[in-house]
């Protein structure tokens, strides 16, 4: 089983989406998160510890990902086969169902996946594309091509963020950063200083979204060889840090390459998709020389689980995802099918 | 057209009183016959009126069957079988028949002496139920008439739980109770084999649910009792004496051996031997670990855990206790639980579901304050609730993928969904209708008091005569291609419950009658300028043409023979070139004998 998640939350339901494919077809689930999870420390009383599943739809194809429109019921897809973007409805209290309710066909059939990402307008929209060149804003409620990137280049594409309603930044997994503005169709161009070849890259932004300047963001590069890179939005060609994570290089699935920013907590990141663990960084602590940092905490779960004692090889996180408002709460998924909501504790500062 | 009927009597889209009346082959079964315990009147019982307006109900169910002893499925079975009348067989396993007088007792003892209830079954009338009962083992097929026959298939879930099979020709039913698909520490998983059912009926208690992993709730039960315990607090764990409370007491057992932990556990009195002695006696219905050590150590012989006495609620100092009842409704439980309820080092512990209108789920709810009453309580008006109040669901039920397994394993034609929130399960529906490799599946969400009718496509199995066999595949013609079907013609004769396909002779023969010859004649106008013979002559030879795989005969007499049909020619002296063809035929041969006369009105080739 490979799962994929994508966390939203939606007025009142606090759910996460969850897609997930075993062979036949694929099922994206909206589940709930167990009431358990808010539970105050001394309440003590807690109803139900399991996720319900509040809808559930089917996907002809493996979701190869998922994302969430915010203000919307609306969630898309991209399938590994397919040259088009999937757009359903989630679905209100009249039925448990998750209906497609369109496509966005693209021009040709992507040499590799899409990344997508949610659009910040007012319009619902979705910002997609394989390669640099391909990448567009559509809108989904016409399939209208908002905003098409003018650079020619088939790098391919391996990350796609919003900033604020209008800026936007693009990874290519070479390393190189694009920031975009889909009022312009020029893009600015921050290449690594020196690019390895060989290594894949994947970015994470912290941006403050109430207030949706950039002076506020922060952006972390991550390779698939653990080296890493921070940035301050506002000057993307200097780091003001960076060193080398003591991980072991993962030459299989680079797709699973993530790191995050805590929403919450300052200047704390947490990487994954090197293998079966999730680490949480403090970035404060670090330095541009020095020895590699330690992870302030480390999700073994997903090693550690009942099936992975007895399966001939150990599972990758293939996702992670911090919570909105819980400030140390995290949820993961890993290839063994395994779905983990999980607190960490800092064992310098909590005891 | 055949077909089954299903009528949730309770359980439909909704847990508690289950009770589900079946009509299939023109038998009536009632599975279950539960209470529901959140309510105070006649809606705990299940709607008898479906099954008969008024009078007893023997005449119209062939039999009653139990799936397992939880109140909710045989709690209303006194009021069943004595107050609303049945005398016919009620079936449940031997652990069941040996357990269930044991609760309904206890219920009744509470229902009426604590809570002054009149209108309710008495002892007597629960002796007098048990009387019909007729007990059965797993995978023994039992015939209840002739044609009626139920096998039981291990259900996990409790001790005795059972699902079963109806079937009444090559028409079934399953029915699962309350199930299990993961074993766990003292019973398995439940089982059972391909029997392609034309209807599984199954629970869907969790089936919108991903349940949490077991090791996870388990150790974060573990970690409640152990912190509580630590800072000198009770735990007072409302339990069912027979059910959950034995999975749990394996679980502290296992834990305060290992963490050496000295605070005492109890388990309220009364049930408690009872309870050991029936799981001590059935052993062979836990899983295998505990039939193993059996031989060492009976795994219900507690080391740790000992029985209650009312005073000790009293004692100071930290303590485990088990007690029943296990929804706070009343009894001992109650009676700790305000005790105890007062002072916030105290945990409260609900290992399970609680119905609606009990203590437990007013406490779940979230109410801090409860107002007491009743008789003999020791606290009476207000009580504050201020120990700390934990739900930890251990109930053994299945959950959306542990139904695709049952399914998978049982390959139904059709499913059935009972004892769950039906409201919105449409998603499992498609989910269950999409399995591919089980054949063309529906899935039905009754309610309760709603007729679902499934049809079914029964074989009715027909005895050939040797003679007619022999007949048949000596026929001629291109080899029989053993996947087609092939048309045979026979006389299917019904005598008193037998069936028997016989050749039309024989069963002429047999009935005494003779047998009638149909000859169709028909009269074809053709104009031909030549003599009578010729054209019989030219009609010869325009056949042997056209019709060259059948035996043709030009006869001298002056007729063609075409298998069974003749041909003559003939004219009228005033127009010679006016022929009239007379053909005539045996109606086996009706076919050709059509093709010839229309072939014939189409004219002669020149």
């Amino acid at each position: 089983t490979h799962i994929k998640i994508c966390i939203y939350f939606n007025s009142g339901i606090r759910g996460i989406c969850v897609a997930g494919y075993t062979g036949a077809k694929s099922e994206i689930l909206e589940l709930l998160l167990p009431l358990k999870l808010y539970a105050g420390e001394n309440q003590g009383l807690c109803a139900e510890r399991d996720f319900k599943v509040q809808h559930g739809g089917f996907s002809e194809e493996p979701v190869e990902s998922l994302i969430h429109i915010p203000g919307t019921r609306c969630v898309v897809t991209t399938g590994s086969s397919s040259s088009a973007l999937q757009i359903w409805d989630i679905g209100g209290d009249d039925s448990d169902v998750i209906k497609r309710t369109g496509v966005i066909n693209l021009k040709s059939t992507p040499a590799k996946g899409i990344t997508i990402a949610p659009g910040l307008t007012d319009e619902p929209a979705v910002l997609h594309g394989s390669c640099i060149s391909e990448v567009q804003l559509t809108e989904i409620a016409t399939g209208r091509v908002l905003y098409t990137v003018a650079k020619e280049s088939s790098d391919s594409v391996s990350g796609l963020q919003f900033v604020n309603a209008c800026v936007f930044l693009i990874c290519v997994s070479n390393g190189t950063l694009l920031m975009g503005d889909i009022r312009d169709p020029s893009t600015c161009d921050y290449p690594l200083q020196d690019s390895k070849s060989g290594l894949h890259w994947s970015f994470g932004l912290r941006s403050d979204s109430s207030q949706s300047e950039p002076s506020c963001c922060t952006v972390a590069r991550l390779s698939s060889s653990g080296h890493m890179l921070l940035y301050d939005l506002r000057d993307l060609q200097s780091p003001f840090c960076q060193t080398q994570l003591n991980v072991q290089q993962n030459t299989s699935k680079n797709d699973f390459l993530n790191v995050s920013w805590a929403p919450v907590l300052n200047r704390c990141l947490s990487v994954s998709g090197f293998d079966g663990t999730v680490h949480i960084y403090n970035t404060m602590d670090w330095s541009t020389e020095g020895q590699s940092p330690q992870p302030v905490f480390s999700h073994r779960g997903h090693e550690m689980s009942h099936e992975a004692k007895y399966s001939s090889s150990l599972p990758v996180v293939t996702t992670h995802f911090w919570h909105q408002s819980r400030p140390k709460t995290l949820l993961s998924a890993a290839t063994d099918g395994s779905l983990h909501v999980w607190d960490w504790v800092d064992k310098i500062i909590d005891r | 057209m055949p077909d089954i009927k299903v009528t949730p009597l309770g359980a439909g889209q909704d847990v508690g009183r289950s009770c589900i009346l079946v009509s299939i082959g023109g038998k009536n079964i009632m599975l279950d016959c539960g209470m529901h315990m959140g309510y105070n009147d006649d809606r705990r019982f299940p709607d008898f009126s479906y099954v008969t307006q008024n009078g007893r109900l023997t005449e119209f169910l062939d039999c009653v069957i139990i799936s397992h002893f939880h109140l909710d499925h045989c709690g209303a079975l006194p009021y069943m079988s004595e107050m609303v009348g049945y005398d016919g067989p009620i079936y449940m396993t031997h652990p069941t028949k040996a357990i269930c007088p044991i609760l309904l007792e206890d219920f009744r003892k509470i229902t009426v002496d604590k809570k002054g209830e009149t209108n309710f079954f008495t002892s007597q009338m629960i002796k007098d139920c048990m009387k019909k009962v007729v007990p059965l083992n797993l995978h023994q097929t039992v015939q209840v008439d002739e044609e009626l026959e139920i096998k039981a298939y291990y259900a996990g879930h409790v001790l005795g739980a059972a699902m079963f099979q109806i079937k009444v020709g090559s028409e079934s039913v399953v029915y699962t109770g309350d199930y299990n698909m993961t074993p766990d520490r003292h019973l398995g998983a439940a089982w059972i084999d391909k029997c392609r059912p034309d209807i599984l009926i199954s629970e869907s208690t969790y089936a919108t649910t991903i349940r949490d992993s077991k090791r996870c709730r388990e150790r974060d039960f573990l970690k409640k009792v152990h912190e509580t315990v630590e800072r000198g607090g009770k735990v007072l764990i409302p339990v069912f004496a027979l059910g959950r409370a034995q999975e749990l007491c394996i679980l502290l057992e296992t834990f305060w051996e290992r963490m050496n932990l000295k605070a005492p556990i109890y388990f309220s009195t009364g049930l408690t031997e009872k309870a050991n002695h029936y799981y001590k006696l059935f052993i062979t219905w836990t899983n295998q670990k505990i039939r193993k050590t059996f031989v060492q150590r009976n795994m219900f012989e507690f080391k740790h855990i000992k029985a209650f006495d009312r005073s000790y609620a009293d004692n100071p100092g930290p303590m485990v206790v088990f007690a029943t009842p296990g929804m706070l409704h009343a009894g001992q439980s109650l009676q700790i639980f305000k005790k105890w309820a007062g002072n916030e080092k105290n945990m409260l512990i609900m290992p399970g579901y609680c119905v609606q209108g009990t203590v437990g789920h007013k406490i779940l709810n979230g109410q801090k304050k409860l107002e007491m009453e009743g008789r003999a309580t020791v606290i009476t008006g207000t009580l504050d609730v201020k120990l700390q109040v934990e739900y930890m669901s251990f109930s053994a039920h299945a959950d959306a993928i542990g139904i695709m397994q049952l399914i998978r394993m049982a390959e139904p034609r059709n499913m059935l969904l009972v004892h769950g929130e039906a409201k919105k399960m449409e998603f499992l529906k498609d989910k269950i209708e999409q399995e591919v490799f089980v054949r063309c599946i529906s899935c039905y969400m009754p309610a309760n008091g709603e007729t679902t009718t499934v049809v079914t496509n029964p074989s009715v199995p027909v005895d050939i005569s040797l003679n007619l066999l022999k007949r048949e595949m000596a026929l001629g013609g291109p080899l029989p291609d053993a996947k087609r079907p092939r048309t045979m013609h026979g006389t299917l004769i019904m005598k008193d419950n037998s069936l028997r396909l016989v050749s039309p002779e024989q069963a002429l023969k047999e009935l005494g009658l003779s047998e009638h010859q149909l000859r169709f004649t028909c009269r074809v106008q053709l104009h031909d300028p030549h003599s009578d013979t010729d054209t019989l002559g030219r009609i010869y030879t325009h056949l042997k043409s056209v019709l060259k795989s059948y035996s043709i005969q030009h006869v001298p007499d002056g007729t063609v023979i075409v298998e069974s049909i003749v041909i003559k020619v003939t004219s009228s002296a005033e127009e010679p070139n006016l022929k009239v063809i007379l053909l005539s035929w045996s109606y086996q041969d009706e076919e050709l004998g059509s093709f010839l006369s229309t072939l014939l009105k189409k004219g002669l080739p020149s």
